[in-house]
């Protein structure tokens, strides 16, 4: 338990996992367009915080793009799971099928990254895909 | 006879709009994670989360701009609202460290989707809901996933 990146990771865990119960609090009072609408503001309100050190463009602009590109994915990740659920979809079957995402990552991520996991990896891996799709499959929480 | 019948039900399955916007939905949150593997390596977190940031408001105006530029002022509902969003920031600046920590793609991205463990035990705790058998499996198996990833 001793690298950074599950630290880390634990924090995505508790931070994300506490947004469920915020969203779901959010969305009994507002609809889920508003409440998107608004986490955009709290989005921004830790930018003051962020800015430090070099000026965005001393990075490259490969490396912006990917950061621009990754908040669009945020948001549109967001939005079409709020369509898919007023479309009609029940959030027992949206969800779970949603939160097949990490299984794309682990198909693309050698080609991508020329990265391999360990047998005890891809069992870790295995077991964290049956808890997402079982969880989810019973629950009306997305992380957007 | 059944079979048929549960054919059937596919193909509608496959007609329906909530299930494309589901795959695609999918799709996005992979384009996520692998946009903010990219981004990191060459990026801070909280750079990667400053720029990225761009990007969510532009997406938020566009949707509001959708809805004629309503928006719904309820004041609890705003709270709750940006609370989240300080949430999501804050757990998109831990993922960006996570994966500029130089750890797997893979295993990364899986340790990190296994957040809903937490919606649940914060639901049973906070707001008192019930958890159904499966997602009492659903948290032994997030549990062993934890463990075993950690080693």
């Amino acid at each position: 338990m001793h690298a950074p990146w599950l630290w880390f990771s634990l924090l995505v865990l508790l931070s994300w996992g506490t947004l469920g119960v915020v969203q779901k609090l959010t969305t009994n009072i507002i609809s889920a367009e508003s409440a998107l609408i608004w986490s955009v503001i709290g989005f921004i309100c830790l930018q003051p915080l962020l800015y430090g050190g070099p000026a965005p463009f001393h990075y490259t602009s490969g490396a912006l793009g990917w950061a621009l590109l990754n908040g669009v994915f945020n948001g549109l990740g967001a939005w079409t799971l709020m369509a898919a659920m007023s479309a009609g979809g029940k959030a027992s079957l949206v969800l779970p099928i949603t939160a097949m995402y990490p299984l794309l990552v682990v198909l693309v991520a050698p080609a991508l990254f020329h990265e391999s996991i360990s047998r005890l990896q891809a069992v870790g891996v295995a077991c964290a895909l049956i808890s997402v799709v079982l969880i989810s499959s019973d629950s009306a929480h997305g992380h957007s | 006879m059944y079979r048929l019948a549960n054919i059937g039900q596919r193909v509608t399955t496959l007609k329906q709009k909530w299930f494309w916007y589901s795959i695609t939905s999918a799709f996005c949150w992979a384009g996520f994670a692998i946009s903010a593997r990219y981004g990191s390596t060459e990026l801070p977190a909280n750079m990667m989360q400053f720029v990225a940031a761009f990007g969510f408001v532009a997406f938020g105006i566009v949707l509001l701009a959708t809805r004629g530029f309503r928006l719904e002022l309820n004041k609890r509902g705003a709270v709750y609202g940006t609370i989240a969003g300080v949430l999501l920031a804050a757990g998109g600046l831990a993922l960006y460290a996570a994966y500029r920590g130089g750890s797997n793609t893979a295993v990364v991205t899986t340790a990190t989707s296994l957040y809903p463990m937490f919606t649940v035990l914060l639901a049973v705790i906070f707001l008192h809901e019930r958890i159904t058998f499966r997602q009492s499996i659903g948290m032994l198996f997030a549990v062993a996933a934890i463990v075993i990833l950690s080693l």
